[in-house]
């Protein structure tokens, strides 16, 4: 596959995790979020296409299943058996949050960062953009009120990870592979069941109604 | 051999637990197999100090802090496992719990346990990596054990935070792995010394960074310490014993792997003025919260938090305070398993945590309340105990190189002192509550606080000669 189509298809999850920043309904998350797997699942199928390694085939395989097929099932079932059209809203209004956007985009761009995205220098500008969506994925977890795109915010954060371990030419690495299944598989099995948790005994998912904790 | 039989072991433990129905059943099957561990333990540390490292297969290695963290994994999972039979019982007997959750509860632990051990034996740093996350999400569910609204938002909090934090030591992690021209296998803590000098020195100083903040949120280094304070005070007493005593050494000694590596590239005054960054604000933030605090086993998160900070001024020094640090981790480990045990029995007592609906106790509860007043002497580094000189040894080393931190290190340990000693003493002296019934709830509740008292008391002056070794070698290793 071409750098260009790569970049195109890298661009697809900056946009889907800047679309996930303004959304406003739970099912657009969700859908922003399915495209997001779908686009981190062809970037790691190109990959394997171009090593051979079948765990990186197994690890395709299971973002396909858990990411884009199971997750967002358990969600949508979240969503409608709770009756959560809408999601819970951010701490930072939208133009503030936009603002925030483009200055941490900026940032991931900047010389500051050269060590990183110089790690493959051809690859320079995949690697500055999948650590801007690295960077986006964490704010999306901070500014996010709601469990549920919370949660989101950290499978992003793995999506955009496993991005940057793919352009900096370290997805080879059998240890990282399982790392990377460990993770997928265990951490939306937790993070759904405490979903419910969340859901049952607070009537909502809006974090700001868990105040129990006081110094 | 040794380790195959102690995750074994555990891991059978988890599984009769889940089998079995029996209550007297399960808690023996955990007992015999949480103590067979800590026998194992000791070959295993006794092996390390004889011939230098444990390597019985390729997947593990095991130096001298390795062999220290097993055994003190194993020595603090003992006494937590006997502790919690009793202290589960009397939950159990009060309907706080019912037998399932008690089953749940010796499954989880066995996990956690066995994560533990996988953690600090791994050659490979991302099966490191992957047992720590296996660790988060285990005790996630003994944080949310009382499935009350708080701790489910303790948990909630521990999970997104840990999380979080971990998968930032993730990416540190695998900017190491850049040393490296070939990643195609297993890459080992070894093979990535051994190519250490391959690894750009500004990207070296960015992955320990990562690997700083993402294993220093497990430790709890201020600021990632968000989670500690919610997490050990919803968790049952005897969690925080090994949250506090096992989970954050292991993790520390984690960030002094990579410390290693950054060493050979950078030198290692970038790491060690990192840590002393982190191990002062840990300190005086901790010193701060702690003198107003209003909930004891929030205490003992922030007493955790400013100790972290003291281990991490050690290593941060270098030289003699090296030693003292590893002392310290080893006494802090034990003094903590002391503290929580002991504020197990006043919460089954008084009922609650909070420190103003505690009066009176060393009439209510003596025995107890004698241990936890030992246990804050000890653990705020009063003399005879062995804390008193690790601080001092640590200081003392500091005052060379860096008179002004050690200054202001030296002045919030006396702010902790104060603020814990004004909360003990309105907890422990004064009259006794007429609605409370005087006595002690059973003898097992005191065994292993007991045991790890004369545990302090012995360690204090007296090293066994093959901890001796342990610890020397460390220092020479780190």
């Amino acid at each position: 596959m071409s750098i260009l189509i790569l970049q195109f298809v890298l661009e697809i999850i900056f946009l889907t995790l800047v679309f996930l920043h303004i959304s406003k309904k739970n099912s657009e998350v969700v859908w922003a979020y399915i495209i997001q797997s779908l686009a981190l699942a062809i970037i790691l199928f190109n990959s394997y296409l171009d090593t051979g390694g079948i765990l990186l085939l197994v690890v395709v395989l299971l973002i396909l299943l858990v990411k884009v097929i199971l997750a967002p099932l358990f969600f949508n079932r979240l969503i409608k058996k709770n009756s959560l059209a809408f999601s819970v809203s951010t701490y930072l209004n939208m133009p503030f949050t936009l603002i925030i956007i483009s200055f941490l985009t900026f940032i991931a761009y900047s010389n500051k960062f050269t060590p990183l995205t110089n790690i493959i220098p051809s690859n320079h500008m995949l690697l500055s953009l999948s650590l801007s969506v690295m960077f986006l994925s964490l704010f999306l977890i901070i500014n996010r009120k709601g469990a549920l795109s919370q949660i989101i915010g950290v499978l992003s954060f793995e999506n955009s990870l496993i991005t940057f371990i793919i352009f900096a030419g370290l997805e080879q690495s059998a240890g990282l592979q399982i790392g990377i299944i460990f993770d997928i598989f265990v951490w939306i099995i937790i993070a759904t069941v405490f979903a419910t948790m969340i859901y049952k005994q607070f009537g909502s998912l809006n974090v700001t109604t868990m105040n129990n904790l006081k110094d | 051999m040794e380790l195959i039989f102690i995750i074994s072991i555990l891991i059978i433990s988890s599984l009769i637990n889940i089998l079995f129905k029996k209550r007297i059943f399960i808690e023996c099957v955990s007992v015999i197999s949480v103590f067979t561990t800590l026998v194992l333990s000791t070959v295993v540390a006794i092996k390390v100090a004889n011939f230098g490292f444990y390597n019985p297969f390729p997947f593990f290695y095991i130096d001298a802090l390795g062999a220290i963290m097993i055994l003190l994994v194993s020595f603090i999972g003992f006494f937590t496992v006997v502790y919690s039979i009793q202290y589960l019982r009397k939950e159990t007997a009060k309907n706080i719990i019912g037998f399932t959750r008690t089953k749940q509860y010796l499954i989880l632990l066995s996990l956690f346990l066995t994560a533990m051990f996988l953690a600090i034996s791994a050659s490979n740093p991302i099966f490191v990596w992957i047992s720590i996350e296996a660790t988060t999400l285990s005790t996630a569910f003994l944080i949310s054990f009382y499935n009350k609204p708080s701790s489910t938002e303790a948990a909630w909090k521990y999970l997104i935070i840990n999380s979080v934090g971990l998968l930032l030591g993730f990416f540190g992690t695998l900017l190491y792995f850049t040393a490296i021209h070939q990643v195609g296998g297993a890459v080992s803590w070894h093979l990535l010394l051994e190519n250490a000098s391959n690894l750009d020195p500004l990207l070296a100083k960015i992955a320990f960074v990562f690997v700083l903040i993402g294993y220093g949120t497990k430790v709890g280094f201020v600021p990632m310490h968000t989670w500690k304070p919610d997490a050990y005070s919803k968790a049952p007493a005897p969690i925080g014993a090994l949250l506090s005593g096992a989970l954050l050494p292991i993790a520390f000694v984690i960030i002094l792997k990579f410390k290693t590596i950054t060493d050979v590239v950078v030198g290692p005054l970038f790491s060690q003025h990192l840590l002393i960054a982190f191990g002062l604000l840990s300190i005086s933030v901790a010193a701060l919260i702690m003198f107003n605090s209003k909930n004891y086993k929030r205490l003992l998160a922030y007493s955790s938090i400013e100790n972290a900070g003291i281990m991490a001024l050690g290593f941060g020094f270098g030289g003699l305070a090296i030693f003292a640090a590893i002392l310290h981790m080893i006494y802090h480990s034990c003094v903590k398993a002391i503290l929580f045990f002991t504020s197990g029995n006043l919460l089954l007592k008084y009922s609650s945590d909070k420190i103003d609906n505690v009066v009176g106790a060393l009439k209510i509860l003596p025995t107890t309340s004698i241990f936890f007043i030992l246990g804050f002497l000890i653990v705020t580094g009063t003399p005879p105990f062995g804390i008193f000189f690790t601080k001092m040894s640590i200081l003392s080393v500091g005052i060379k190189f860096y008179p002004i931190i050690s200054f202001v290190a030296l002045f919030f340990m006396v702010i902790v002192f104060i603020g814990f000693f004004k909360h003990v003493s309105s907890m422990f002296f004064g009259e006794k509550p007429e609605e409370i019934k005087t006595g002690e709830e059973s003898i097992w509740l005191f065994i292993s606080p007991l045991a790890l008292i004369i545990t302090v008391f012995i360690l204090s002056f007296y090293i066994p000669p093959f901890l001796n070794t342990l610890i020397n070698n460390t220092v020479l290793l780190y």
